[in-house]
């Protein structure tokens, strides 16, 4: 064990190298877990992810009184969560942990910041404690592993052009370091759950029921996470960017093609019909019918490839100058989509949908591809 | 990518791209991790790509280009574990290089005007110098252009690939001379091949946020210190010293205001603000380069018109590339020492320390003997290598073998026997 990490430490970070050594150690394997003598470990595990599932403050929470406990717990829970073969529960059990383990670094020295990060991310990383004005920045971080991660995020403060770059590097305070590590968390926590081993894996016999249970528990969750848009566009669910478009469309203005190609994908996939794609472009000076409907029935799927095109995310529409007057929703989502579905999911008080009848009746699977 | 297409092809065009790769050595088509990169090639006439190529050997590449004389080859700027397979999945990629595209056509130069036009498809409307978007009399977007590059536009894609290299890749991104090969593409502009392995990994949006990063996309001056204390305090802010956008910023300030006439400045300040600056310049310009600076060391102007300023001014010192090929991450590229279709002059390599006397219409060359009979459509003033033709319309001339190819490649001539 590295001389800087704590046992507490492995118990707070599970995910380091040296806990997963100082399992190994143990020689376990997961059947062994499932032995009375370990009971502790199972329920500790099902708890971690049962949390994560139910949500709320404290979602994931640590128990430092038994600290062995809770470091072998974590490689059972994560193996109940890949069992799951659930998505969603893969996204929100690393989230979960990512949101615990960030609130624990941010309050760790800085040497054990970077020495987590190289030892179990292999970082490029040292201390600098580079003094600006009003600023303190004191991590060095390689280019290439910043822009591994930092993409995930989508203020502004995070672009590469609003951070201090020199040499290769970009530096960063403890709060941004924190946070970087713990995205990365993140991602190799779902990352994981794409390779062969986690979706080949099989759950020990005497796991299942605990499987089941939380199963059972997801099927409860589901309206959380089913994609689903109401019959009828929501006009008041739209995002900044879409309804920029929309009104430069309505004035008649001639648009870029990337402008023209995000409001059209964003419409069809919220369910809007190709005549009434057709419609919003009609104001336009050099608008030609037939060409048009063309070219958005091939958006649609309905011709050509047969793919049925998704609206680029924001990253690109930022990219394209297209992210104008962004909101505070639109500071916690990555696609225009996403916004949408957290306007209309906010109800009905905020926003009617424009259906004839306005009924609102879920319509699964409406979203497209665009992951 | 020019030179295949439907246009008319020529045997002596042909014939002489052979002669070419018959004559060179086959150790100049070579490419870091050459057997991992996927190769294509356009052929004259044609309109499809010949796509997933693999060659063992670079004299395996010049037998196939001697043999088929291609108007353009390409290889892949990411290595793949199979080259060859024809689904891009099963490619196995394995990293790219990081690639920066910088096109004179795609940068407003003054000497457009004397040597582009565009014509609109729909109605007819015609103009000179940089194409507008839309044509402005009936608002089609369908413009066709007949573009040339000459010395002006050449140096202004030098200029800014030295913006690139020194502003951008050497002092922020840490790049090694060594690591980083410079290319004349053949035509228009240059490539910027960046082959250190740390940057081979990154994934399409880390290269975008590369991307944007030369482009000053997203550049927000108070995200880099600026910030006035409370209460109206004093206004702090970068220091010309600092790394990254933030020293840029402040350096881009002090040029902008030391350089520009009051005018310029009072178009983005307003009039006050700009009055009040110009009438103590020295001091202003002073103050903010103290250690450390003093942002707000004289009365009259806000943060705001500070951060006007510095919107303004960090404009300037963006580097005009094209940020797809720099986000793409199987990007193809042209071959080092290829022939380019449509111009005739070869994809050259040049150091970094021969970069500033590197003439691409001259060193770019790769016809230096022989001569051939042209008839000329319609050419503004050409020069390639030490000949000089033009302006010229609807004449047969005779011309060195490298100018003849060059107009007839550009589609500007027809060769007489």
């Amino acid at each position: 064990m590295s001389k800087m990490l704590t046992k507490e430490d492995l118990a707070k970070y599970p995910f380091l190298d040296q806990s997963a050594a100082f399992i190994a150690g143990y020689n376990l394997t997961l059947s062994d877990l499932t032995a009375p003598a370990y009971s502790g470990v199972v329920d500790r595990a099902v708890e971690r992810v049962r949390r994560s599932i139910e949500g709320g403050a404290g979602a994931a929470t640590l128990n430092l009184g038994d600290t062995e406990t809770e470091i072998l717990s974590y490689p059972l829970a994560l193996a109940l969560v890949y069992a799951s073969g659930a998505r969603w529960l893969v996204n929100r059990f690393a989230t979960s942990e990512a949101k615990r383990c960030e609130e624990l670094l941010k309050m760790e020295a800085a040497p054990k910041l970077a020495e987590i990060a190289k030892s179990s991310f292999g970082w490029k990383v040292d201390l600098e404690d580079l003094r600006l004005e009003w600023e303190r920045l004191t991590f060095r971080l390689g280019l290439a592993d910043y822009l591994e991660v930092a993409p995930q995020f989508h203020s502004p403060s995070w672009k590469l052009t609003n951070k201090y770059v020199d040499k290769g590097y970009v530096f960063l305070d403890t709060k941004d370091f924190s946070r970087l590590l713990a995205e990365n968390l993140k991602l190799r926590i779902i990352r994981k759950s794409g390779e062969e081993e986690a979706k080949n894996f099989e759950l020990p016999a005497a796991l299942q029921p605990h499987l089941s249970g939380i199963l059972g528990l997801l099927e409860g969750k589901k309206e959380l996470y089913e994609d689903e848009f109401p019959e009828g566009v929501v006009d008041e669910a739209r995002p900044p960017c879409i309804v920029a478009i929309a009104n430069d469309l309505r004035a008649g203005k001639s648009l870029s093609h990337m402008a023209r190609f995000a409001i059209t994908t964003f419409m069809l996939n919220v369910g809007e019909s190709v005549d009434g794609v057709l419609k919003l472009f009609s104001n336009v000076a050099d608008f030609d019918e037939g060409k048009a409907r063309y070219q958005v029935e091939h958006i649609a799927g309905m011709t050509g490839s047969r793919t049925k095109y998704a609206p680029p995310k924001c990253e690109v529409l930022r990219s394209f100058g297209l992210c104008v007057e962004p909101d505070k929703l639109c500071a916690t989502v990555s696609h225009p989509l996403n916004y949408y579905k957290r306007r209309v999911r906010a109800g009905p008080a905020t926003s009617a949908p424009r259906g004839e009848d306005g009924r609102r009746g879920g319509r699964k699977g409406a979203q497209g591809r665009h992951r | 990518m020019g030179g295949g297409g439907a246009g008319r092809v020529h045997k002596v065009v042909i014939d002489e791209f052979r002669n070419y790769y018959s004559r060179l050595p086959a150790e100049q088509l070579d490419v870091k991790d050459f057997v991992k990169r996927e190769y294509a090639m356009l052929h004259f006439g044609d309109q499809t790509m010949v796509r997933h190529l693999r060659f063992d050997s670079t004299s395996e590449l010049r037998r196939r280009l001697v043999e088929e004389a291609p108007a353009n080859v390409y290889y892949s700027s990411a290595y793949y574990r199979d080259p060859q397979a024809d689904d891009m999945n099963a490619k196995g990629w394995e990293g790219a290089d990081l690639i920066f595209d910088i096109d004179a056509d795609h940068i407003r130069t003054d000497c457009k005007e004397s040597h582009d036009t565009w014509a609109c498809l729909d109605c007819g409307c015609r103009g000179r110098g940089f194409p507008p978007e839309a044509c402005p009399k009936c608002g089609m977007k369908k413009i066709d252009t007949v573009t040339w590059v000459c010395e002006g536009c050449l140096d202004t894609a030098k200029a800014e690939i030295f913006k690139l290299i020194d502003e951008f890749m050497v002092p922020d991104f840490g790049v090694a001379l060594g690591e980083i090969e410079i290319c004349f593409s053949g035509h228009r502009g240059y490539h910027l091949h960046v082959l250190s392995d740390s940057v081979r990994g990154l994934a399409g949006d880390g290269r975008r946020e590369i991307a944007d990063y030369v482009r000053g996309i997203g550049l927000d001056p108070k995200e880099h210190g600026f910030r006035q204390v409370p209460g109206n305090g004093p206004i702090l802010g970068p220091d010309m010293r600092d790394g990254g956008w933030r020293g840029k910023i402040a350096r881009a300030i002090y040029e902008f205001v030391s350089g520009r006439s009051q005018e310029e400045l009072r178009a983005v300040v307003g009039p006050v603000v700009a009055d009040t600056i110009t009438k103590s310049k020295e001091k202003f310009l002073q103050s903010i380069s103290d250690t450390p600076p003093h942002w707000g060391g004289m009365r009259g102007y806000s943060l705001e018109s500070l951060l006007k300023i510095a919107n303004a001014a960090a404009k300037e010192h963006v580097c005009n590339i094209d940020e797809r090929v720099t986000l793409d991450v199987k990007r193809l590229i042209r071959q080092p020492n290829s022939l380019h279709g449509k111009s005739a002059l070869k994809t050259a390599e040049v150091s970094y320390s021969d970069l500033e006397h590197f003439d691409p219409l001259k060193d770019a060359v790769a016809f230096n003997s022989g001569s051939i009979k042209i008839y000329v459509k319609e050419i503004p003033r050409v020069r390639i290598g030490d000949c000089e033709v033009g302006p010229a319309k609807g004449t047969e001339m005779e011309v060195p073998m490298a100018m003849g190819l060059y107009l007839i490649c550009k589609g500007a001539a027809d060769p007489r026997l």
